[in-house]
């Protein structure tokens, strides 16, 4: 394989989550640790099933909800009883009624930011080019089709081990894909 | 001098340049002189489709007339002290207005030589620093760009050279000259009248106006042979009555009466009366010119205050008001009674015969109640009442009020007698005929508009038609202007010498603020033309007529008044069997509905129908705007058939006929509670056709059923014309809900329970959810509006719109509730529906010390000051209108368009370069004069005074211009942390209470509750 | 009528496995995709002339307001308020129902939103960019409308006042349109990956390509997206009840009699649940018919939508009476003359009883299966409800400004012509809106609703549903 380093890995095609699922906790048995799902919805377990750790975008909301929270009370503060203090309506400059509404906004609006740019960054998107499309039958994964891709660079690659072993899961289809 | 070359600069050269030759063809003068005609005359509506042309048409007029200059004297004040003069201050110069046979001594604000503000002359004595509606408003006129501005010889432009011409051909011996004038009340005219009389003994003078209260002086003519004027005083009365006689308002001939009589409005004080030795302190302190209007303030603290340690403090009096229209005095009144004016003539036969003063059996059985009642007070008050009525009643009537006042003893006391003259209409119906009969060579007619005011029997129009020459002087081509072969254009008061005689026969110097701005000249140039055959200078006439040597002139100009010229007090004694002889032989006049005539409220005889601030001031009782109405009772429109069909955002109004003696006018209707049933009444001064944009076409003209022989009231036919007519009201609802907006009470539960107002606030304690602001230390701005002494006059709304370049919106805009007035009176009726009473309450923003619009503001636009004052950042406002919505007062205007669009550049002459013009979409509201505050402060910083807890302020150094013109001192502002201050006094009266104070919004205005002191007989 | 050919083609593509009973996943890709696929039909032209044209004249007004003032409108003193504040809480409200569904519902595991979520959140877009114009609009002077947004300018440098509701409604509806446009976009982003597949031409490829990102739909996508999507939703629920909250308090906050009201917040909140509902279920109605997706858009789905309706609708009812009860029993003679005075007899009194039959009884008809289940029917309600939630926020505004608490400062407020057609506008707004999200986009979350086909375990289960359900019987288990 030495005279093939452009190998991405090998991609078996299944036509249904449940096959998918045997054969990716089949190939975690059989030792392979770089394998990568692809599926056109997301399919429960699989992550364990392919021994995934879970996700941290949680913690970096929670920092977001800290962050907006934070400024939403400085900014009031600062703005209202230090920068230009204004005698409004016989009201103190600062008080905490007032600004929980804003206070409950601002959170809000920057962990939402954190949830979708955080999970953009965390798959690595925007990303136009990836060796997965480089799978004749790649459009099926946004359809019907479950595909499992067991890469190159795993320790158990073989060509030819692995093609069997695929073939024995049940993939309608095996292919080798480039980097 | 500087400051009128700026004039010069700011009009002339501005167009000059561009405009040049054009501003000299002929071709353009005929041009600018037709253009203003055409203009639309809803420009004010916003409707207007020729807006640009007539703007551009008013300032091209105005630059290419401004032009025409003559050499002009100068203005003392200048003369003396250039050096003085702080560009960017203003200035203050005395002056006064003649009106109507009468003079308000005013105060004029000067800014870079442009007066913008009047206000009353704290040294006159019939003014006492308060000035009315129309003399605020007359600054207007002077910019008004529909003035006549050239003299005109058959509708053409012509030149004075060309007049003088004509009027030298008039015969040497005034064989047919006619001269025809309103009431002479200027020395100087009446000196030229004289020399005119023997130079040209044939020739004759006549006086003429609209309103006059001739029959007033015909009354003493019967009673004591002799024409003499009757003088009140209403500080010694206790029992006032008032027959069809709104001496508190529209037939007020001397501001003075509503100061002296509300200062009698203040209950005599019942628990520990809070002292006001500080504000009395201040009373008398000289004021120099600049300082006049400043001085105002002494006074108001002197008259408002009860009567010092030493008097008996005298309490409350009691007013009856007998009358057919439901006026400002009967809104006053304790006891009010409805009469038809031929009525009122009975009743005060009986009241005589009650009194003992004439014999006789009583006529109307039904008002005995009343009449026994009545006279039972004033024998009890013998020397301490007043009896009064109104010019619209005969001559006998008021012969038969002079020897009631006789009879008891008020004459010489409350009531004394001063010398006048008689002006009879019959004199001008004379003159028509003389006219018909081709007996007029040439008719000169200074001021007045006689063809359209005249008894409409006279058909004084197709007389001067008659005259092979006839001349107008007038401030505007009017209805005389267009018939008279000639029109000569008028100086306005503020632009001309003068001197003018007033009520009490004290004499003022017309001193003028500005050079003419236009080529106009005053009468007495006119007849000191006549006399002479060459111009005059005004100023030397009126300096030569007034005697006096340097020093008193400049007294005089600096005062406003020639000291001691107040008319000696006669004794006249009434003669008991003429005045009987005058009654038995009294016509039996009226019939079932009978028609009177009024001076409009806003605009008096029409002179004023051009002025915008006047034209949407609010009628004081029905509060309409833009227009006039025959007003009438709920039951009598209900007999007629005819009613008011209430729209959301106006009124559609059945229209009538009102036919009396064969004339006709068509006119809608208005039901208002309290008028007297079969009697209507019509406000005059509307329906004008020959005038400028404002003002034309708007209304019906009620002089075109006013006969000569009923110039007060005349029986007349009704009948319902089809078809209603679209007014608008700045009012559409008239009961307090049982809410307690206003607090009132008799006299009699008052000093029972002196604090009646304050129940509330006393057992429902109130308390903040924060720690509240601070304001017990510095200055605290307050008000104190006392609900017992405002009339209801409107004239705080003008002095407001004056001093704060408040826009005037138009018909249209007030019907959508779009009026700007950042102070009006709201006006609400109690009790029966067709004999109810009347409240009135000024309303401007209340400065909350917890203000709920500026919680609401997102951009803090409006917030509080350190001084507790609830301030607008206009240049900050984006205009959500949140304020407003959350005012619990609705205090808060909002500019809904560019209400300034329209103003053309003469008339932003008038705008006070101290207040901001606020630009559309954004809120505006009252500030309690803001700019006077800073001004005062700026003064007391420059002066280097020291700042003590009151603040560096003298008592009432300065006021808010609502404050500063009321004659009745019932809005009273000032410093509440100062303890010698009479707002800070009055806020410690039992009488003072917080508007919904349990919002506990904390207003820093408060009102005095209102008190009424009925006669317990007639409850 | 508008899309028959679509009609025809898809049936020609799916008709075999629908009525073999087996759509497969690919029948769904299929579903949807065609709808954006096909050749754009001359109709649907038609349709985008039309509610253009009645967007121009939304252009047109606010280009004259702009021009000549706040005048041009009917609003006056006292009733400083009249449609435009109307008209913001009336499209605010619409939106609700959107984020509701796409949010709360998923929280609670309701399966049959999968179909219509994405529909109803776009409609919450629409309704929320309606809803915009008008606080822009609305003040005196739209150019300076920026100095609501706490950023330093070159006037007065001065702050904002943050007690203000007004600037509250700011944060609030601003925060609320970014949310809900990134829990769409994130909804959107398989689905677009998806078109990117299927596109025949270079430039669609192109343009999904870049919207969705590069998306490949790999088990690590899959799991920091449904973490997103988690959140998300966990955080738009408590948004949504916020938004209309904060909206009332434009007037609880107030000292209005009527307006000064602490029930508002849930009455409002159940308000715009309310009228969002009634508004998918119109859209729904129509879109199911030209789209021909009942497949996919159940009777179930509707029927669970009226039955939200009769649920808010009754809550609405009860907020009503608690206000005169509250009027009655708190003794305060503002209060009570604004609800038995102005409201029930005044001179609005049309529109409160307007408001009363739309809002209160026409939802009662629901209680019948027969009639929640009848197309005609739900969608004429839902049209009712709508007019009937516009009058209450009109009652609110109107009633209660034009008579408070001087009598002598009392008025009325009638709308001009330019309130009237700039309404009418924003409707074109809306419209237009929809007109290109349905050309362009998945108007139904394609990969959600295959998720949810893989959950039911067999298939043939879940065809039993749609077919079921397609006929108006009650589906099982798919409810549960």
């Amino acid at each position: 394989m030495a005279d093939k380093p452009s190998i991405h890995g090998l991609v078996a095609d299944f036509d249904s989550p449940d096959k998918l699922m045997d054969a990716v906790k089949a190939a975690r048995k059989a030792g392979y640790t770089k394998m990568e799902a692809y599926t056109p919805f997301p399919i429960h377990g699989i992550d364990d099933a392919m021994g995934a750790k879970p996700s941290i975008l949680g913690y970096l909301v929670l920092g977001g909800s800290a962050t907006g929270l934070t400024i939403a009370v400085l900014l009031q503060w600062w703005t209202g009883a230090v920068d230009y203090p204004l005698v409004i309506a016989g009201k103190p400059y600062f008080a905490l009624e007032p600004s929980i509404p804003i206070i409950f906004e601002l959170t809000v609006l920057l962990s939402a930011f954190v949830a979708v740019f955080g999970m953009i960054g965390l798959n690595g998107l925007p990303n136009l080019y990836h060796p997965i499309f480089n799978y004749s039958g790649h459009k099926g994964i946004t359809d019907d089709r479950f595909v499992l891709v067991i890469e190159a660079s795993d320790r158990e690659f073989d060509a030819t081990a692995t093609r069997d072993f695929l073939t024995a899961q049940g993939a309608d289809k095996l292919e080798l894909i480039e980097a | 001098m500087i400051q009128i070359q700026g004039i010069g600069n700011q009009t002339g050269k501005k167009f000059w340049r561009s405009l040049d030759e054009l501003s000299n063809s002929p071709k353009f003068q005929n041009w600018v002189a037709q253009e203003f005609p055409e203009g639309a005359a809803d420009v004010m509506d916003g409707k207007s489709r020729r807006k640009f042309l007539q703007v551009m048409a008013a300032s091209m007029g105005l630059a290419g007339l401004t032009a025409c200059r003559r050499p002009v004297e100068k203005i003392l004040p200048y003369a003396k002290s250039v050096e003085g003069v702080v560009m960017g201050n203003s200035l203050h110069f005395a002056t006064a207005m003649p009106f109507n046979g009468g003079a308000q001594g005013l105060v004029v604000e000067s800014f870079d030589g442009r007066p913008i503000k009047i206000e009353g002359n704290t040294n006159h004595p019939e003014s006492r620093g308060a000035a009315g509606t129309l003399a605020q408003a007359s600054v207007l006129n002077l910019y008004d760009p529909d003035r006549s501005k050239e003299v005109l010889a058959d509708g053409k432009p012509s030149t004075w050279d060309s007049f003088s011409k004509v009027a030298a051909t008039l015969p040497a011996d005034g064989e047919g000259v006619r001269v025809l004038s309103t009431l002479v009340n200027s020395p100087t005219l009446a000196g030229l009248r004289g020399q005119l009389a023997s130079k040209m003994p044939k020739a004759k003078w006549v006086e003429y106006e609209a309103f006059t209260d001739d029959t007033l002086i015909e009354g003493s003519q019967i009673a004591f042979g002799d024409a003499l004027r009757p003088q009140f005083d209403f500080k010694k009365a206790n029992v006032v009555v008032a027959l069809d006689f709104d001496f508190l308002e529209l037939e007020n001939r001397s501001l003075g009466w509503v100061k002296d009589f509300s200062a009698r409005r203040k209950p005599a004080p019942v628990a520990a009366p809070a002292s006001h030795h500080g504000a009395a302190a201040d009373a008398h302190h000289a004021a120099p010119a600049a300082e006049a209007h400043h001085g105002a303030p002494a006074a108001t603290e002197h008259a408002a205050a009860p009567p010092a340690a030493g008097e008996a403090t005298p309490g409350m009096n009691r007013l009856y008001a007998i009358e057919s229209n439901f006026t400002l005095t009967g809104v006053m009144a304790d006891n009010r009674l409805r009469l038809k004016p031929s009525d009122v003539q009975n009743f005060v036969f009986d009241l005589a015969r009650a009194l003992g003063a004439i014999t006789g059996l009583q006529i109307l059985g039904q008002q005995d109640r009343w009449i026994k009642a009545l006279a039972k007070d004033l024998q009890a008050n013998r020397g301490k009442s007043i009896v009064l009525a109104g010019s619209r009643q005969p001559a006998v009537v008021h012969a038969v009020v002079a020897l009631i006042n006789q009879t008891l003893g008020n004459a010489g006391e409350t009531v004394t007698y001063t010398k006048d003259v008689r002006r009879p209409v019959a004199a001008l119906k004379e003159l028509a005929g003389e006219l018909n009969s081709g007996g007029v060579k040439a008719l000169v007619i200074l001021g007045g508009n006689p063809v359209y005011d005249a008894p409409v029997d006279l058909a004084f129009g197709d007389a001067v038609k008659k005259a092979p020459l006839s001349i107008h002087l007038g401030p505007e081509v009017n209805e005389t202007g267009v018939i008279a072969k000639w029109h000569l254009p008028e100086s306005h008061y503020l632009e001309a010498w003068g001197d003018v005689a007033s009520n009490d026969g004290s004499i003022s110097i017309v001193q003028p603020l500005i050079e003419p701005l236009f080529a106009t000249k005053s009468a007495i140039e006119i007849v000191g033309f006549l006399l002479a055959g060459k111009w005059p200078k005004g100023f030397e006439l009126v300096k030569a007529q007034s005697k006096l040597d340097e020093a008193g002139w400049r007294k005089a100009l600096h005062d406003g008044l020639l000291a001691g010229t107040a008319g000696a007090s006669v004794k006249g004694a009434a003669d008991k069997t003429k005045v009987e002889a005058a009654v038995n032989n009294a016509p039996k006049t009226g019939g079932r509905i009978e028609v009177q005539f009024f001076p409009s409220h806003n605009l008096w005889d029409g002179r004023f129908a051009n002025n915008a601030w006047l034209q949407e001031a609010p009628d004081p009782m029905s509060k309409l705007v833009w227009d006039n109405a025959a007003v009438m009772s709920p039951k009598t429109a209900k007999e007629l058939q005819v009613e008011i069909i209430p729209d959301d955002v106006g009124m559609y109004a059945q229209k009538i006929i009102v036919e009396i003696g064969g004339q006709k006018v068509e006119a809608p209707v208005y039901v208002l509670p309290g008028h007297a049933d079969n009697t209507v009444t019509l406000m005059c001064g509307y329906g004008r056709k020959e005038i400028g944009r404002v003002g034309r076409g708007i209304g019906y003209n009620a002089f075109a059923v006013r006969p000569s022989t009923g110039l007060g009231f005349a029986s007349a036919n009704i009948t319902k014309a089809p078809g209603t007519y679209y007014m608008v009201s700045t009012q559409e609802h008239h009961s307090q809900e049982g809410r307690p907006i206003v607090q009132e009470a008799p006299l009699a539960k008052y000093e029972k329970e002196p604090h009646f107002a304050k129940e509330e606030e006393e057992h429902v304690e109130l308390f903040s959810l924060f720690q509240e602001h601070d304001y017990s230390k510095g200055n605290q701005w307050g008000m104190a509006i006392d609900l017992n002494a405002c009339t209801g006059c409107n004239s705080c709304l003008i002095a407001c719109q004056s001093e704060n370049n408040i826009p005037v919106v138009g018909k249209e805009q007030v019907g959508k509730g779009r009026e700007m007035h950042w102070i009006r009176l709201d006006r609400y009726f109690t009790g029966d529906e067709e004999d109810p009473q009347a409240v009135y309450q000024p309303m401007a923003c209340q400065q909350c010390e917890n203000a709920p619009c500026e919680s609401v503001c997102p951009v803090a636009a409006t917030v509080h000051s350190p001084e507790g004052l609830n301030d607008m950042a206009y240049n900050r406002c984006v205009g959500t209108r949140y304020c407003a919505n959350n005012c619990p007062y609705k205090v808060r205007r909002f500019n809904y368009l560019n209400f300034h669009k329209d103003m053309d550049e003469l008339t932003k002459m008038v705008q006070n370069p101290d207040v901001t013009v606020r630009m559309r979409g954004v809120m505006e509201k009252c500030n309690y004069c803001v700019q006077r505050i800073q001004e005062a402060k700026i003064k007391a910083k420059a002066e280097g005074r020291a700042s003590g807890a009151a603040g560096p302020y003298k008592v009432g150094e300065f006021m808010t211009a609502c404050q500063q013109t009321c004659a009745a001192d019932a809005i009273v502002f000032g410093n509440i942390n100062d303890p010698e201050s009479k707002v800070s006094q009055l806020k410690k009266d039992h009488r003072n209470y917080a508007l919904l104070h349990e919002l506990n919004v904390k207003p820093r205005t408060t009102y005095l509750a209102k008190l009424r002191n009925p006669n317990p007989e007639l409850a | 009528m508008a899309e028959l050919t679509h009609a025809q083609e898809m049936k020609e593509r799916l008709t075999p496995s629908l009525t073999t009973g087996h759509p497969t996943y690919h029948d769904v890709t299929e579903a949807v995709s065609i709808i954006a696929e096909v050749k754009t039909h001359r109709n649907w032209y038609i349709a985008l002339a039309i509610s253009t044209s009645i967007t121009g004249i939304l252009g047109l007004m606010l280009a004259y307001l702009v021009a000549t003032g706040v005048g041009v409108w009917g609003n006056n003193s006292p009733v400083g308020w009249g449609w435009d504040i109307t008209n913001f809480v009336f499209w605010i409200g619409i939106g609700h129902a959107g984020t509701l569904i796409s949010a709360i519902l998923f929280l609670f595991r309701q399966k049959w939103r999968t179909s219509i979520n994405r529909f109803a959140e776009a409609m919450t877009l629409f309704a929320v960019a309606c809803a915009g114009i008008y606080p822009a609009v609305h003040v005196g002077r739209p150019w300076r409308a920026y100095w609501l947004f706490p950023i330093p300018n070159e006037f007065l440098n001065m702050w904002q006042n943050f007690r203000s509701p007004l600037l509250w409604d700011v944060f609030a509806v601003s925060t609320y349109a970014t949310v809900s446009a990134l829990f769409w976009y994130v909804g959107l982003i398989p689905d677009l990956a998806t078109f990117r597949d299927r596109a025949k031409t270079k430039g669609k490829q192109i343009a999904y390509g870049i919207a969705s990102l590069g998306w490949r739909g790999s088990a690590t996508h899959w799991k920091n997206y449904e973490k997103s999507y988690m959140i998300l939703a966990g955080l738009s629920t408590p948004l949504v009840l916020s938004v209309h909250t904060i909206v009332s308090f434009d007037f609880a906050v107030s000292i209005l009699p009527g307006w000064h009201t602490t029930i508002f917040p849930p009455y409002f909140v159940a308000g715009a649940i309310f009228s969002g509902f009634a508004m998918v279920v119109t859209l729904m109605v129509i879109a199911r018919w030209i789209y021909k997706v009942e497949h996919l858009v159940t009777m179930t789905h509707l029927e669970n939508m009226n039955k939200v309706i009769l649920a808010t609708g009754t809550i609405v009812g009860y907020a009503y009476a608690t206000e005169f009860f509250t009027a009655w029993y708190s003794g305060n003679p503002y209060e009570s003359y604004v609800f038995f005075v102005s409201r029930a007899t005044g001179p609005y009194a049309w529109a409160y009883w307007s408001m009363i039959s739309c809002n209160v009884i026409s939802p009662q008809f629901f209680w019948f299966k027969k009639l929640r289940t009848s197309l005609p029917f739900m969608f004429v309600i839902s049209i009712v409800v709508n007019i009937g939630m516009w009058f209450e926020r009109f009652v609110i505004i109107a009633t209660s400004l034009h008579r408070d608490y001087l009598p002598a400062s009392w008025g009325y407020f009638r709308p001009s012509f330019v309130d009237i057609l700039t309404f009418f506008g924003t409707f074109g707004l809306f419209i237009t809106l929809f007109v290109f999200f349905t050309r362009f986009l998945p108007i139904i979350a394609i990969s959600e609703v295959k998720g949810m086909m893989a959950q039911t375990h067999h298939e043939e289960h879940f065809l039993d549903e749609a077919v079921a359900a397609s006929e108006g019987k009650q589906p099982v288990g798919v409810a549960h």
